[in-house]
């Protein structure tokens, strides 16, 4: 005892910090504040599925970007001389089970014996059109169509369903009992008459699926609003006199964004879905514009002697479709609260 | 109950009258005249050909009588098929579509079902992510291209199965399997969630905790509360094998509805495709009022919601 009390005696006190009170971190437990954008990007990057969605879209959004001006065809070049030919990657040839060596299905080299020079990517159609435009070019009016009916969707949805709710009584109960009468009709019907109305194009499409695509949007909204205007902070907020608008859109809205996004991803690989669907069956985007769909459509006519012209097509829809079902599922386990681990 | 199913059905028919008038004057916009598909006619003839048809009548007094002409089950003629009444085209041709859409619904659940129920079980092992995997697949592969690919590998390069045509059983199992995946991926995405949920819940803690073997508790208790939830995805999954019926049949050259349909478009063939139209709405307007009391039977708390009101 004694011996430790000189040992202290002999450290002179300037070694020593004084430790003002307050400062103790230790005692602390918290994590960073973060608001609800942020938590849910924390939850989004950890879903795997999702990070490979984006991934891929990101990859398709490239080619759809840059692809159609990466080589010198336009989408409506016509070359009979050069018709048919089976895909061609110099730099994929070597991989046999890639179908890029420009061998027909017996294994033949057309290129070589055509004498063609160029190397079409993607092969061509019957018509000597290069595919590697025609699909990329057709992978940008499939993502515009289902970004477009997304947008619309959202727009809609949520006015009408905000509405409904907010409003309450009779204006509710008349318009729950709209989309009650719409909800019964079957869309593909509603989409299929609206088309043969009017001509055949991307519009007419957008337009169709907008008629009868918002219902289940509205719906959500409408759910989501109902619970959320009887809570406290929207009666605080009442009570300091806000005004409906500011109710509305600072604090009802905001709050029902979560479900809402997560509806609208799944707006989008069903509006790409049902525009491949109805130019599959010969309702869609008209030639020389092609869809993914249409290209499909071309392609399965010949799937016997040149499959690779529906393949591609085939492929890249899926991709598109899937890889926005996989960033859909991962923003819902991301902004459901529910999941909060 | 009877409150509720009466409301119900006066939605029914609500729906189905705005459809059949939606349906009449569409039809009456739609560019190209029965006509166009004709032999060339002098204008005599076309004069009686519409005035056959009741072309002719005023708009109002076409509607009225296409009213009453439904009432009674009557569609009217084909343009394109002699005079054939629709309703006889849609009879000779709804047993083929008939037949793929139970098969494929009927396989879907119970494979959906099935693989839901493994997937939730073996929750975070390969089995699960495998089965999830194909799931996702499943509802992102379109209808048409999964049936193309069935059709080339299976049909053409494999010849185990029949390409196309309609005749034989065997002629079936292609278009089914086409038109069922979309059903079995959702309703095991669907019977997944559920599953998982029910098996975290309270009720089955106890049932652990009375000593009920695991197979007793899961056969028991979760998957029957888990399957309730899946009869109100019987509505949409109605729509979806219907809609791809109309390509499947395509690709396989069945000659059921969904064929029809795309030939009637393509032919102009106004009364085909009214007819269609209108019979479709029917069977899914049919299929969701049937869901809807069922579910009011199974699970009395949503008729207590809806008859609060």
């Amino acid at each position: 005892m004694e011996t430790n009390k000189s040992k202290i005696d002999q450290l002179s006190p300037d070694l020593f910090q004084q430790r003002k009170a307050g400062e103790d971190e230790a005692e602390k437990i918290e994590r960073p504040s973060l608001n609800f954008w942020q938590d849910a990007w924390i939850r989004l990057r950890k879903s795997k599925g999702a990070i490979v969605g984006i991934i891929i879209t990101a990859i398709i959004m490239f080619f759809a970007i840059f692809g159609p001006s990466m080589n010198d065809h336009k989408f409506s070049d016509q070359n009979i001389r050069h018709a048919k030919l089976p895909p061609k990657i110099e730099a994929l040839s070597g991989i046999s089970w890639l179908p890029f060596d420009g061998k027909d299905a017996d294994g033949f080299d057309v290129y070589e014996s055509r004498q063609v020079e160029v190397n079409y990517w993607f092969g061509t159609d019957d018509l000597g059109r290069d595919l590697w435009t025609r699909t990329w070019s057709g992978t940008r009016i499939s993502l515009y169509i289902g970004i477009l009916a997304a947008i619309i969707d959202f727009i809609i949805g949520i006015s009408y369903g905000g509405i409904s709710a907010y409003y309450g009584g009779r204006v509710d109960d008349v318009m729950q009992r709209i989309i009650e009468i719409l909800v019964g009709i079957p869309n593909l019907i509603v989409v299929i008459l609206f088309i043969l109305i009017f001509e055949p194009g991307i519009f007419s499409i957008t337009m169709a699926m907008v008629i009868t695509g918002w219902t289940g949007m509205a719906r959500i909204v409408r759910g989501q609003v109902l619970q959320l205007k009887n809570q406290e902070f929207v009666l605080a907020s009442r009570t300091l006199g806000a005004s409906s608008n500011r109710l509305i859109f600072k604090h009802l809205l905001p709050n029902v964004m979560g479900p809402v996004i997560i509806t609208t991803m799944f707006t989008v690989p069903a509006a790409i879905y049902t525009e491949a669907f109805l130019s599959f069956i010969g309702l869609g985007i008209a030639p020389p514009r092609a869809s993914l769909g249409s290209l499909v459509n071309d392609g399965y006519r010949s799937i016997q002697s040149f499959p690779y012209m529906m393949f591609v097509p085939s492929v890249v829809i899926s991709l598109i479709i899937l890889s926005f079902n996989l960033m859909a599922d991962g923003l819902r386990d991301a902004l459901d609260p529910k999941m909060r681990k | 109950m009877v409150r509720y199913t009466i409301q119900r059905l006066v939605y029914m028919i609500i729906t189905l009258l705005i459809i059949a008038t939606a349906t009449f004057f569409l039809m009456k916009l739609l560019p190209g005249s029965p006509l166009t598909n004709q032999e060339r006619l002098s204008p005599e003839q076309q004069q009686i050909i519409l005035d056959k048809y009741g072309l002719n009548d005023p708009l109002p007094v076409q509607y009225v009588k296409y009213m009453t002409g439904l009432a009674q089950g009557d569609l009217g003629l084909s343009f394109q098929y002699d005079n054939r009444p629709v309703t006889q085209i849609i009879g000779d041709r709804i047993g083929p579509s008939a037949l793929l859409g139970f098969q494929a619904m009927v396989l879907g659940a119970i494979l959906g079902i099935l693989v839901g129920i493994i997937a939730a079980i073996k929750h975070n092992t390969w089995l699960d992510y495998g089965s999830t995997i194909l799931a996702v697949l499943g509802i992102s592969i379109p209808s048409f291209v999964f049936a193309a690919l069935l059709q080339y590998y299976v049909g053409v390069k494999l010849e185990w199965l029949p390409v196309a045509l309609w005749g034989e059983y065997k002629h079936t199992i292609l278009p089914t399997l086409a038109l069922t995946v979309g059903v079995v991926a959702t309703i095991a995405r669907f019977m997944r969630t559920e599953m998982l949920e029910i098996l975290n819940s309270d009720y089955i803690l106890l049932a652990k905790a009375k000593g009920i073997s695991k197979v007793g508790t899961v056969v028991k208790h979760a998957v029957r509360n888990a399957m309730i939830p899946i009869v109100t995805i019987l509505g949409p999954m109605t729509v979806a094998v219907m809609t791809g019926s109309l390509v499947v049949e395509r690709i396989f050259a069945v000659p059921g509805l969904g064929e029809q349909f795309v030939l009637s478009i393509n032919t102009n063939d106004y009364t085909v495709i009214m007819g269609i139209t209108l019979f479709f709405s029917v069977l899914f307007i049919a299929v969701i009022f049937l869901v809807d009391i069922l579910y009011g039977i199974i699970d009395p708390r949503i008729r207590l919601a809806g008859g609060k009101k």
